[in-house]
């Protein structure tokens, strides 16, 4: 409390306290030369005793102002007015320098954020560490699965998890009752959540009685269907609904943070309720497990290894060849591919850093060598190393606290156009918020910047020699400095270089020939609910009657219907080899690959300017036919019937399926996502006839037109909605779907682009920044050197060959570095390698030049110089 | 600040407050004057360093100044304790006996312990 009271009285002394302390020593003097003189002496002699006896009034006024006020902070105080005075007066550096930190600090903070919730996010369950997904792989489901007659077996076997837990995935529901939703359902088994150890907020579990076939119906809802569609009603639980037509009972509410593990969207879970002594290899499941403790996920993989020989006896025969087994942790099912970009980023980011605190560095290493001077003569006035340092430190601890702030307010705005550019795919983007933690982060890596490349030219011990006119060429800064300089332009090759392949991968996946016309075309995705579209004949209907509806609409030359569009992966597939031809044995052996495929109407082909290359299309009379009709497309068909004709023969697609006649052969088109391997593809016929609508409750119309595409769409959802006003429909361009696709390599391009871009700038910054000092510090050695002879062209030569020796040195490592860096980008890359002679050539020359550049300048002021003035020159 | 000037400081500070409340006010050179005959005259006391001393103890709260005249009509500035400011003597002084018969202690001839 003492110790407050006065820390607080010193904060607050003033000028007053100095001149009463004035007044008190003069009092102090007098009465004591007054005894002095009373003693005998003369006045002289009185006061000179008394002064002795004081200790002399400077060294008393000092001990007092020490004690009356903080030292250390108007020290504090006068170095900051003196840096800010220092900054104002180079206005060039300060600005480089703090804009410099600032998009480092920036750049990092924003990148950070984004790809914190992609690599280091824990999903939201109790140990997430331990959770692991658990399955096989093959070619027909990318993602690891668990077969019905393989997992029952397994589970109830010892095995290296706590406990294993399975779910069947997403299917789409009704709720039919007064206030119908369509939404998604995703049945569980019992042991779901208690194995995720996440317990529902309101209510209970499901019990054991409820998962058996034919047990009491149960769900448990979703946080946000609680919230929209019963207004959080605690007196839910209970209640009975009306799922897809059935009566069932809500036993609880979901957290609101809980997510599936493999993120599909549940509104609603509901038992599995599977008789386990039938389920048999046509039950796909997603197991999850809750590892022992002490065991790895490998080590999980290891001990199953028996046991798959055993899964694998219940596969069918041609799948086992291409079935592997697979035990990961459920963040690394989660993220699955976002990781490879996002550690590319996280990369990306940190490179730009530390071209920023290497920039940054080697400013202030050349402004504090400018210096030594001004540094040697406040030395020689008395100036204390400490204060020499704290200065130092003082002056680069502001520059740091300036680019922290700059750098916050570009870390936002980072933030939000990522946020704004971001395709769908990446996980956790919506909702990022700048972290503190991370902000504090790059915030210490800023400031630690500061502080080391503040002190190092403060613990130069300001030389005498500084006084003298020719400082020595070598100093241990000037070595750092150059050492820093060939760095940036190093970790600067390794950026250029990874922008440069994206972007020439970028440029082959968007000019890459889709098969397709996308100009003109209009699509609209019309999904039908469930409840009031029950019968095939009430689908086909609509969309029969939505078809002509839409052709009705001026400058619209032809309309067709799929079931989807080129060139995504969201159309239908299914294994090679159970395909049928008529007259030839069913084919053995593996699963032969995907097969894509659609339904289309006759205008399918007309409308995406896909030519029928053999045979004939279809015919609009052939929609009404009982016949089924198929186009192969030219890859499909010269598998099927290598050497042969396929138009007439018969081809059944899928066992127990109707047999289709092959009318015509199709040109191949993108099919599997822009980036993928197409699949080979058929088209079924889609006939107005109730059969063909058994399944589908969604479709595409393609709408061909003169028009401008965007205008036509409100006419569309107007006779759409003429024909039933109840269905949602959700029109874009052709165009606007395919650009969709390209979102995420887009993203990854125009980041790595703005990080290379950005570390050019500031490695040119940095290079002409040293440059220039060099030169500026050699201009006497030069003015001698022309006096004795030398030309202008050799004094250019001179000081460029400094800045290229630079170049060549960063050039050259950079070009190592990138080379043996870029295999990371490999999976990010189109239809170029990591290694792409063209793209490393292009950005040397072009990391080469600017460099140059940025040393001609100097090198070319270093030559004009006059060589009068140049010897004159201190 | 080395060790030797923190006991310095602490005994002077002690000096000064004994000497305040036996005394009553006083004003700089007088209270310095009154250390030394109380020392009997085997302190040398830097009159310079009890500014900053007295200062430290008004900062902290316990004494207070005011100008005043002394007895010979001179305008001084005078100090006396506040109630903290006896209390703190008062302690001090017993902290210091307890520490000094510790150290008699050790500094008696080693047959008398």
């Amino acid at each position: 409390m003492r110790g407050l009271r006065a820390l607080w009285m010193r904060l607050r002394s003033g000028r007053y306290a100095q001149a009463d302390f004035e007044a008190e020593l003069q009092s102090h003097l007098d009465l004591h030369t007054e005894e002095g003189v009373r003693a005998g002496l003369t006045p002289e002699e009185a006061r000179r005793a008394a002064l002795i006896r004081l200790g002399g009034a400077e060294q008393t006024r000092q001990a007092y102002r020490e004690r009356a006020s903080l030292p250390w902070l108007e020290i504090l105080q006068h170095d900051t007015r003196y840096a800010l005075r220092g900054f104002r007066r180079n206005p060039l550096f300060t600005v480089t320098a703090v804009i410099t930190l600032a998009l480092g600090i920036g750049a990092t903070t924003a990148v950070f954020t984004v790809v914190d919730r992609i690599l280091f996010r824990a999903p939201p369950y109790a140990d997430p560490d331990r959770l692991v997904s658990v399955g096989l792989t093959a070619p027909i489901i990318p993602q690891e699965f668990v077969l019905g007659a393989w997992y029952y077996q397994w589970r109830d076997h010892p095995s290296p998890f706590a406990s294993l837990t399975s779910e069947a995935g997403e299917y789409p529901c009704d709720l039919t009752e007064r206030n119908p939703a369509h939404l998604n359902c995703v049945s569980v088994e019992a042991s779901f959540l208690s194995t995720l150890g996440v317990p529902p907020i309101l209510g209970r579990n499901f019990l054991a009685e409820e998962d058996r076939p034919n047990g009491p119906k149960a769900a448990l809802i979703s946080y946000g269907l609680w919230t929209s569609h019963y207004g959080r009603d605690p007196g839910v639980v209970n209640r009975v609904i009306d799922i897809d037509g059935a009566q069932v009972r809500i036993v609880g509410v979901l957290a609101s943070d809980f997510e599936m593990p493999a993120l599909e969207h549940a509104d609603v879970l509901v038992p599995q309720a599977v008789d386990e002594s039938t389920a048999g290899a046509d039950r796909v499941m997603f197991g999850f497990a809750r590892l022992k403790p002490g065991i790895t996920a490998a080590q999980a993989a290891e001990q199953l290894k028996p046991q798959l020989d055993y899964a694998l006896s219940k596969v069918p025969a041609r799948f086992r060849s291409e079935v592997h087994l697979r035990v990961r942790s459920v963040r690394d099912r989660q993220m699955q591919d976002a990781r490879q970009s996002a550690w590319v980023l996280l990369g990306a980011v940190l490179a730009v850093l530390l071209i920023a605190c290497a920039n940054v560095g080697s400013l202030l290493l050349t402004r504090s060598s400018t210096r030594e001077r001004e540094q040697a003569v406040r030395s020689a006035l008395g100036a204390s190393r400490g204060r020499l340092v704290s200065q130092a430190l003082v002056e680069s601890l502001l520059l740091s606290i300036l680019g922290t702030l700059t750098g916050g307010v570009i870390a936002e705005g980072l933030l939000r156009l990522f946020l704004a550019i971001a395709p769908s795919g990446m996980p956790f983007l919506q909702g990022a918020r700048l972290d503190l933690r991370i902000a504090g982060f790059t915030i210490l890596v800023g400031l630690a910047c500061g502080v080391a490349f503040g002190l190092i030219p403060a613990f130069n011990r300001p030389r005498s020699i500084a006084f003298a006119a020719r400082t020595p060429p070598t100093s241990v800064g000037a070595v750092a400095r150059k050492f820093m300089v060939a760095a940036q332009i190093a970790v600067t090759m390794v950026l250029l270089a990874g922008a440069a392949l994206l972007v020439r991968s970028f440029s082959n996946l968007q000019t890459q020939p889709l098969g397709i016309q996308t100009r003109g075309v209009v699509t609209a995705r019309v999904s039908l609910n469930r409840y009031r579209f029950t019968t095939p004949q009430s689908r086909m209907q609509f969309f029969v009657q939505a078809e002509a509806a839409l052709r009705k609409l001026p400058g619209v030359s032809a309309v067709g219907l799929s079931d989807s569009v080129p060139p995504g992966d969201d159309r239908r597939d299914h294994i090679y080899s159970i395909m049928e031809v008529a007259g030839r044995p069913p084919m053995s052996g593996a699963t032969g690959g995907m097969v894509a495929w659609r339904w289309a109407t006759p205008d399918y082909f007309k409308i995406l300017g896909i030519p029928i290359v053999r045979g004939r299309g279809f015919a609009e009379e052939q929609r009404a036919s009982s016949e089924h009709f198929m186009i192969l497309s030219n890859s499909l068909a010269s598998r099927l019937f290598a050497g042969q004709d396929p138009i007439g023969k018969h081809v059944k697609p899928v066992p127990g399926g109707p047999w289709f006649t092959v009318l015509g052969v199709a040109a191949n088109v993108k099919n599997s996502g822009l980036g993928e391997e197409d699949a080979p593809e058929y088209y079924q016929l889609w006939r107005a006839v109730a059969e063909d609508w058994q399944q589908p409750h969604s479709a595409v119309l393609l709408v061909k037109t003169a028009v401008a595409p965007r205008a036509l769409a409100p006419w569309i959802r107007t006779q759409i909605g003429a024909v039933d006003a109840t269905v949602p429909v959700d029109v874009q361009t052709l165009n606007e779907r395919v650009g969709k696709l390209a979102d995420r390599p887009r993203f990854e391009t125009a980041l790595l682009s703005f990080f290379a871009f950005t570390g050019l700038v500031m490695a040119v910054i940095g290079l002409y920044g040293v440059m220039a000092y060099r030169a500026a510090q050699r201009t006497q050695e030069i003015g001698v050197r022309m006096a004795l002879g030398a030309r202008r062209p050799d004094i250019l030569r001179l000081v460029l060959l400094e800045g290229a020796h630079l170049i060549v040195i960063g050039t050259s490592i950079g070009l190592v570095a990138a080379l043996a860096l870029s295999r990371v980008l490999k999976s990010l890359l189109f239809n170029i390698g990591p290694r792409d002679p063209l793209s490393y050539a292009v950005v040397t020359v072009t990391l080469a030049t600017v460099a140059l550049l940025a040393t001609l300048l100097p090198a070319r002021r270093a030559a004009s110089v006059e060589p009068s003035e140049a010897l004159r020159a201190e | 600040m080395g060790g030797k000037t923190d006991v310095w400081q602490g005994t002077l500070a002690l000096m000064v407050l004994r000497t305040l409340e036996t005394m009553g006010p006083q004003h700089g050179y007088g209270l310095a004057r009154r250390i030394e005959q109380t020392s009997g005259d085997r302190l040398q006391l830097n009159y310079g360093t009890l500014y900053p001393a007295l200062l430290k103890l008004e900062q902290e709260g316990y004494v207070r100044s005011n100008w005043g005249t002394s007895v010979n009509n001179r305008k001084a500035k005078f100090y006396e304790l506040t109630r903290a400011g006896e209390k703190r003597a008062r302690k001090a002084a017993k902290e210091w006996e307890k520490t000094t018969e510790i150290l008699a202690r050790f500094l008696a001839r080693p047959e008398e312990v």
